[in-house]
């Protein structure tokens, strides 16, 4: 039952996950005053890149063509880890993994990325491996703080626990270290799904890009599969910010009203925060690559704070 | 010889880790004991294995049986005094053993001397390189340094016991039970110093990177993946087992000191192998970081030992610190063979010279690749259970402790987390510039895979680091008796109270629930995805596939458009300037017109600030000293022999007569 649930929600959370950019791109658009592309257009392009050719650089080892498959794999994962639609309280759930090893997910997805970009041995590929790795371990230690300050109050890193617990117990009863770990997590937020102003998704200028730079090398289905991996990933962290600190509305059963109701919330918080990461995009320049540890730095001592707080 | 000689360490250990499985395995069971000969009027000497002993036994083992695989396939080639080397490796791995199952100071002092001067013989083997000699001389004095503290520690507990049994373990730990807290504190504190300078934290580390790469690479593998861990045993046998007070928690200094210390270590370790263009010495200050996790379990369990209520929190920090202890060995030992064979294979220790040797050595290229996502602490791998178990100790730990403990272990939490990010882009760094891309030098493209023997010894390591962490529960079956002996409780009884495959943390304080993960789980689950997605991607359709050079930009490809590591590192590099120091050099050679240029040199370095700053200034006043003194140093035997005998008569006037 509960592994049915997991399965479903995971099989939502990558096929609405294109959707998200898809809004995202259409709200910049309107913000900017220009139509945009259609809402659908990210399965669009999933699926021309699923039609086409592959070329390969001839000078990729054997695993260049499995690092793509093994991306999308871990992010896969990591999102089998989230709660999305279901919370059931108890401990009765088959245990997969807590916060940390989503975190730690998202890692390997990263490292992964990085040396199939160092495999195709072009200085672009190599530039956005060296500067990804550096934005993502800057993240990660300030998310994981933020996890933390969550955890200890809800007394648990399992984010089904920490739902189920929080969400049931003090609806929106926040305290000081959550206003700071919410600052921290939507400042982290930005850096994690690569968007304005520490990595740009649009850009095609080979100096500017972070994320895109890796992926240069990478064609056809193989390409496909990490942009799947990339807007999985995307929704994975709303997913992720929504249950740290809106657990509301998640279904504890199988109850057919409380699904409509739990997807009905899930709906309205991704909404939100997905609006929040458009405007903040139209808003905001591209900061200089050696800004961003300053900016970051903000989320990690929100995120320290946040912690010392709730231990102290 | 030298096949026997590797041969005879490889039954070693297999027999010792054998017999240290029997003992790990068999549960609670008084410790064997062996008594040795007598051969001190002062001192009677034995041999005891109880459950610590057994489990650092076991990390012994299984590196030396790995190693002696690898050996002598590797000898070949550099052959310099090959039965020198193996007899040095042997003695080397007997004494680690002996000082691990040493159950009176005597004989561990002695096995400590003899693992020291077993390894330094391994460092300085190559005799012709300078650098390897001053090494080796660092090491020799830093070594001595401890163990000359280590030393004092044991003298001043054995001044509180009778004359007979002066050095035996049971009677120091009997005269530790009624010490006052000050000195109890200062004794460990100087073994505390003594084994750290072993065990290369931080800023006792500087040695350890310039030691550990000149040796020949297994040896390096034990030093890296061993001895450092024998230092650790030494920490907690001292903390945990002799030293004990009779009642009450451990004073709260210890265990922050370990903590900071740990913490420190960890962080300053791995931002300085991050710059590091030299594949060994890049790992050997990433054992520097090891360590110091290590440290940070082993810190936050003295902190909570004892504590109300607290103990099996204390038992989750302490299996968190053990088993990283048995990961590292595993994967620092895959690494230091991987970098070996590299060096076999192309004589190039320079990560920058190297690059596509995925293709031309494969095993070694795809144990390497294992080994680098175990040390990054990535899922599903064993580096990331030992992670977590710091993590879910740390979170727990500091929520229980409150207060400015707390507040550290948050702050221990962070810098591990950061820890992991930067571990994560070292490893992709070493991995991807020296196995992807292309060849950048005529040795590399000339590579061909290690001999058979060698790839073994590699197999045997890299199968332990994923076994260590696909079945935790297994692993953790190893704790339980050294756990228990320290802490009272079995680390399974706590970690995997939910079955074997699922790793466990609880036990918090009121209101903290356990969470529970099972990386062979998620392990499952990703192997699904991934075979479902790469079905996905290879359905048959009918476009082509095909081989093109990559882009670069219009230009012919050469390999000199690959990102090298120093190009990697260059964000890091800046962002963390105020640890570097970072300086570079360029020189521009233009010919006629200033804008031909004929040659461009560059070069750059990072520094190590322990190095820079402590021990350079230690050095001057050392120097200082030394020429103050050179004035009354005349040659002359004489004037010698009034120093000493005024040295003397002072002495006796100062400590004789205090006695009533």
């Amino acid at each position: 039952m509960r592994i049915a649930q997991i399965a479903l929600q995971t099989l939502l959370v990558l096929l609405l996950g294109p959707l998200v950019t898809g809004f995202i791109q259409k709200l910049k658009a309107r913000l900017q005053c220009r139509a945009g592309a259609s809402l659908w257009q990210p399965y669009r392009d999933l699926a021309k890149l699923l039609r086409k050719g592959t070329v390969q650089s001839d000078t990729a080892s054997p695993f260049f063509r499995a690092v793509p498959v093994l991306v999308l794999a871990a992010i896969a994962t990591a999102a089998t880890l989230v709660p999305v639609l279901w919370a059931p309280a108890g401990s009765a759930h088959p245990r997969l993994g807590d916060a940390i090893l989503l975190l730690a997910l998202f890692a390997l997805a990263r490292f992964l990325l990085a040396i199939g970009a160092l495999d195709a041995g072009g200085a672009f590929g190599g530039m956005g491996a060296s500067r990804e790795m550096t934005v993502g371990l800057l993240v990660e230690p300030a998310l994981m703080m933020a996890v933390f300050s969550v955890g200890v109050a809800g007394g648990t890193t399992d984010l089904v626990d920490l739902a189920a617990r929080r969400g049931a117990v003090e609806a929106l009863a926040w305290q000081a270290p959550d206003l700071l770990a919410f600052f921290a997590v939507l400042i982290l937020t930005i850096a994690e799904t690569g968007r304005i102003p520490v990595d740009n998704p649009d850009t095609h200028l080979e100096l500017t890009m972070l994320h895109e730079g890796m992926l240069l090398e990478h064609s056809g289905p193989g390409l496909a599969c990490i942009a799947l991996a990339t807007h999985t990933k995307q929704l994975v962290i709303l997913a992720l910010v929504a249950a740290l600190f809106f657990p509301l509305g998640l279904s504890p059963d199988a109850a057919p009203g409380h699904v409509a109701l739990a997807l009905a919330a899930f709906g309205a918080k991704v909404l939100a925060l997905a609006v929040f990461l458009a405007v903040v995009e139209s808003s905001y320049a591209k900061l200089r690559f050696f800004r961003v540890p300053q900016f970051l730095g903000l989320g990690l001592v929100c995120a320290f704070l946040a912690l010392a707080l709730r231990v102290l | 010889m030298v096949w026997t000689g590797h041969l005879l360490v490889l039954a070693f250990s297999l027999v010792g880790g054998a017999g240290a499985l029997g003992v790990l395995l068999k549960g609670a069971a008084p410790p064997l004991r062996v008594a040795l000969p007598h051969l001190f009027p002062f001192a009677t000497m034995s041999l005891a294995v109880d459950g610590l002993s057994a489990f650092f036994l076991l990390v012994i083992a299984l590196v030396a049986a790995a190693a002696a695989l690898y050996g002598p396939a590797y000898l070949d080639a550099h052959a310099k005094s090959p039965v020198v080397q193996t007899v040095s490796l042997g003695l080397f791995v007997a004494c680690m053993a002996i000082v691990c199952c040493a159950a009176d100071a005597m004989t561990f002092l002695l096995a400590w001397e003899g693992m020291t001067l077993a390894s330094y013989v391994l460092v300085v083997i190559d005799m012709q390189s300078e650098e390897n000699v001053r090494a080796g001389l660092l090491y020799l004095i830093m070594a001595h340094a401890g163990t000359a503290a280590i030393l004092v520690a044991f003298l001043v507990l054995a001044s509180h016991v009778s004359h007979a049994e002066a050095f035996d373990f049971t009677a120091l730990r009997a005269a530790a039970r009624d010490l006052d807290p000050t000195t109890r504190t200062t004794v460990f504190m100087l073994a505390l110093a003594g084994f750290g300078a072993k065990a290369g934290v931080v800023p006792l580390h500087v040695w350890l990177p310039k030691a550990h790469p000149a040796a020949p690479s297994h040896a390096s593998a034990l030093m890296s993946g061993v001895m450092l861990k024998v230092a650790i045993y030494g920490i907690l046998r001292f903390g945990f087992d002799l030293l004990l007070p009779a009642e009450g928690p451990l004073p709260a200094s210890w265990g922050w000191t370990v903590l900071v210390i740990g913490t420190v270590s960890a962080v300053i370790g791995v931002l300085l192998a991050l710059q590091q263009h030299e594949l060994k010495r890049l790992l050997a200050f990433s054992s520097v970081e090891n360590v110091g996790i290590i440290l940070i379990g082993a810190g936050l369990a003295m902190l909570l030992c004892r504590g109300r209520g607290s103990q099996e929190l204390a038992t989750l920090a302490l299996a968190a610190a053990l088993l990283h202890a048995l990961n590292h060995a595993a994967f620092k030992g895959l690494l230091f063979l991987g970098a070996g064979s590299v060096i076999h294979r192309t004589g190039i220790r320079n990560i920058d010279d190297l690059g596509g040797l995925a293709r031309r050595m494969p095993w070694t290229a795809w144990l390497f690749l294992l080994g680098s996502v175990a040390i990054a602490a990535l899922p599903p791998l064993n580096g990331f259970a030992s992670e977590w178990m710091t993590f879910q100790a740390l979170l727990l730990g500091g929520a229980r402790l409150g207060g400015a403990s707390g507040l550290l272990a948050g702050l221990a939490a962070s810098m591990l987390a950061l820890t992991g990010g930067l571990a994560a882009a070292c490893f992709a760094k070493a991995f991807g510039v020296t196995f992807l891309g292309r060849t950048r030098s005529l040795q590399a493209e000339r590579a061909t895979e290690s001999p058979a023997p060698m790839i073994a010894g590699m197999v045997l390591l890299g199968a332990a680091c994923v076994g260590l962490g696909l079945a935790p529960g297994w692993a953790l079956r190893l704790l339980d008796a050294p756990t228990a002996e320290l802490s009272g409780i079995a680390a399974s009884a706590v970690v995997t109270s939910q079955g074997p495959l699922v790793l466990s943390a609880g036990g918090g304080a009121e209101g903290l629930h356990a969470t529970s993960i099972s990386l062979t789980a998620v392990a499952a689950v990703f192997a699904l995805l991934a075979a479902v997605a790469w079905i996905i991607r290879g359905w048959p359709r009918r476009a082509p596939s095909r081989l093109a050079p990559t882009w670069t930009c219009g230009m012919t490809p050469t390999s000199r458009f690959d990102y090298t590591g120093t190009a990697f590192a260059k964000p890091l590099r800046l962002i963390f300037a105020a640890v570097y120091r970072p300086s570079r050099e360029i020189v521009k050679d233009v010919g006629s017109s200033p804008y031909v240029l004929r040659m461009l040199g560059y070069s750059g370095e990072v520094v190590d600030l322990a190095e820079t700053v402590v021990y350079a200034r230690f050095k001057r006043w050392v120097t200082v000293g030394a020429q103050t003194i050179r004035t009354y140093s005349t040659g002359r035997i004489h004037g010698y022999i009034g120093f000493v005998l005024a040295t003397l008569v002072l002495a006796l006037l100062l400590f004789a007569g205090a006695r009533p």
